[in-house]
């Protein structure tokens, strides 16, 4: 059973290391004027670059951009919308990370791809690997937004993401990716959503075409929601398994339909993971799933210190490699 | 049952006792200094000289406004986690994390046993303290918030990290109770992220206070307090301290259904807004409090610390607030 390396979308654009430190010292630059728009883009290329690279040399097999030029994972989506301003700080879930709220006052409509450009200048750098975009999905969108126009209610402004995206994923599986993540954690606070969510994930497959989909949750236990999940018009579920100590048991129990993404390595805290920890999770999950299982971090690793990052990828890498190795018989 | 506790420790408070959450804005000089000391321009010692004269003038200013129960304003702190995190053993620097844009700090990690390094706050208590006649609070951050806030690289989980932090501030609050303090406030901003771990942070309070006698507050802000009611009343301090003026949560309801148990501190000055408030919108937000609980029981105090805004701001707000509980406490229940 191959079990394949990816990454669930984030990763810190800049390290401890002065000389780590080229794009927060370019932002700063472009903040005050100094160098111009196409300069600035030049050095966002060039830390994407340099993160794909850096997530391949840790052994991951299916890199992200590392989301190098998101202000935030909810503002980056929305702010060159049609009808859209982007409001103040707010804190991200239980993190201490804030994104800034974007405000509806009227009918979404999108005026240029948004990610296409970050795909292209993640898979020149990847390639032979593919690289997996990676988007916050419509219902998490409308929950992080301020809704003031345009629609009637939550639920609606979630449709219309759902719409916007739609155009986003059929350029990036017109573009080739062959996965697409599309990321729904405020779903997990709100489980009562779930039929919402699950029919703004219909537009989006529908315009999928040849690629994959896959639904990711995290910051918060996904067991309540697992059968739902299963539902889903995806052919990927990524689950956070860091929240949630229960949840690998029901998956050994209910099995899957789906290809799984096992959050087994907690991209929020420092420590490291170890055999002893995740192959038991392994040893009891994997009997249950089908010939394709993904090992990722429980959620995007911009939350962690670059080199700490690019440490949880190692163990991972090390852990998959060594759990279809030899080692395995005898535990 | 709180106002006698207060009595007990020789406290006669007013009706409706003022107080503010814990920090207020460092004046420019000390703001320079501060990153002077960064650079190696000035000595640590004429650092703490600058720091002593802002202190100094904050007690002075919440003395002219009338403020019942002090705070030494902080200026001796940056953050309210890594404050405690750079004093105490087992605590490492941690690398640069992303908080927003392009700002990024360093996020303390824990690599070790946490250890109490000697009292990290109680010099600072007892000069201020020595400076007026009012009470003057002692201020900690939380074994939760610490926990929280802080990368965990040595407990096997989170729950292990909180309480070991627990064991160890609780020798830090022996410390403030031994030099005289009979108001401690404990903050727990973060109380609220997780609300299934709410049970070991109750445990982890627990740790810290138990037979320790003082008049506790807790301040937890950061919102989301219905999602932790009534569990929240398991902690054992006497004060909850909750930044709920602005929220659209009906306390009527939630009182009636799982009445309060303790003495509630009001919010009542939004500290992240530049506009200053009148008397009469603070009065309002005080007698929005008054109108599920006895005001024997009503603190009144900013939202949370008062740092984000300037000198002139926090005094205006304070004034404003002041003014509003002068009137109310003439006016009949």
């Amino acid at each position: 059973m191959p079990l394949i390396v990816t990454n669930s979308g984030s990763y810190p654009r800049i390290g401890d290391a002065p000389e780590a430190q080229r794009h927060r010292r370019a932002y700063a630059r472009a903040e005050r004027g100094e160098i111009s728009e196409v300069e600035w883009r030049a050095v966002e290329d060039e830390v994407t670059r340099e993160v794909v690279l850096e997530q391949i040399a840790a052994g991951v097999e299916v890199p992200t951009d590392g989301q190098v030029r998101w202000y935030d994972p909810i503002s980056h989506l929305a702010r060159s919308l049609a009808h859209v301003t982007i409001n103040g700080l707010l804190r991200y879930f239980d993190t201490n990370f804030y994104f800034r709220q974007p405000v509806v006052s009227g009918p979404l409509a999108r005026r240029e791809p948004i990610l296409l450009r970050d795909l292209e200048v993640a898979r020149a750098a990847a390639a032979p690997h593919a690289v997996k975009p990676v988007l916050t999905g419509p219902y998490s969108l409308a929950q992080g937004s301020v809704l003031e126009g345009g629609y009637r209610d939550r639920a609606a402004l979630a449709h219309a993401y759902a719409e916007v995206l739609a155009q986003e994923i059929a350029d990036l599986a017109r573009a080739g990716a062959s996965l697409i993540q599309v990321d729904e954690p405020f779903l997990l606070q709100h489980p009562e959503d779930v039929d919402l969510v699950r029919a703004t994930f219909r537009v989006l497959a529908a315009a999928r075409g040849q690629a994959r989909l896959a639904c990711y949750t995290y910051f918060g236990d996904a067991l309540p929601l697992y059968q739902e999940l299963q539902t889903f018009p995806v052919e990927v579920l990524g689950l956070d398994l860091t929240y949630s100590p229960k949840l690998s048991r029901h998956i050994a129990e209910a099995g899957s339909d789906k290809v799984l993404g096992l959050g087994l390595v907690d991209g929020r805290n420092t420590k490291l993971e170890t055999a002893e920890t995740v192959y038991p999770v392994l040893d009891r999950v994997l009997p249950r799933l089908g010939e394709t299982v993904y090992l990722n971090p429980s959620c995007g690793l911009e939350f962690l210190p670059r080199a700490r990052a690019r440490a949880k990828l190692e163990t991972l890498a090390r852990l998959a490699r060594g759990y279809a190795g030899p080692q395995r018989s005898g535990r | 049952m709180s106002r006698a506790k207060l009595r007990d420790l020789g406290l006669d408070l007013p009706l409706l006792p003022t107080s503010t959450v814990g920090s207020f804005p460092k004046p420019d000089y000390l703001v320079e200094a501060r990153a002077r000391l960064g650079k190696n321009a000035i000595s640590r010692a004429e650092l703490s000289d600058l720091e002593k004269k802002a202190t100094e003038f904050w007690v002075r200013t919440q003395e002219e406004l009338g403020v019942d129960v002090l705070v030494d304003g902080e200026q001796y702190r940056g953050d309210m986690v890594a404050y405690f995190a750079e004093l105490m053993g087992g605590f490492a620097r941690g690398g640069l994390v992303r908080s927003y844009g392009n700002r990024y700090y360093h996020k303390p990690a824990i690599v070790g046993e946490a250890r109490w390094p000697g009292p990290m706050t109680v010099e600072w208590w007892r000069w201020t303290q020595a400076l007026t006649d009012r009470p003057v609070k002692g201020m900690l951050t939380g074994p939760y918030t610490l926990m929280d806030w802080s990368f965990n690289d040595h407990y096997p989980d989170r729950k292990a990290a909180c309480l070991a932090l627990a064991r160890e501030l609780r020798k830090e609050l022996e410390a403030l109770l031994e030099a005289g303090a009979k108001v401690v406030q404990i903050d727990e901003p973060a109380l609220s992220v997780r609300p299934d771990e709410l049970g070991f942070a109750v445990e982890a309070m627990h740790g810290v206070v138990d037979g320790l006698r003082a008049y506790y507050i807790t301040h937890a802000c950061f919102g989301a307090f219905e999602t932790i009611y009534p569990g929240l009343l398991d902690l054992p301090v006497d004060n909850l301290d909750l930044a709920i003026s602005h929220s659209a949560l009906d306390l009527l309801a939630m009182f009636e259904k799982d009445p309060f148990t303790k003495d509630l501190s009001l919010g009542v000055l939004d500290v992240h807004s530049h506009v200053v408030e009148s008397p009469e919108e603070v009065k309002a937000r005080i007698r929005r409090g008054a109108g599920v609980l006895p005001r024997e029981r009503i603190w009144v105090d900013p939202d949370c610390g008062l740092k984000t805004r300037t000198v002139e701001e926090s005094r205006r707000k304070l004034a404003a607030m002041m003014a509003a509980v002068r009137e109310l406490r003439g006016a009949p229940a």
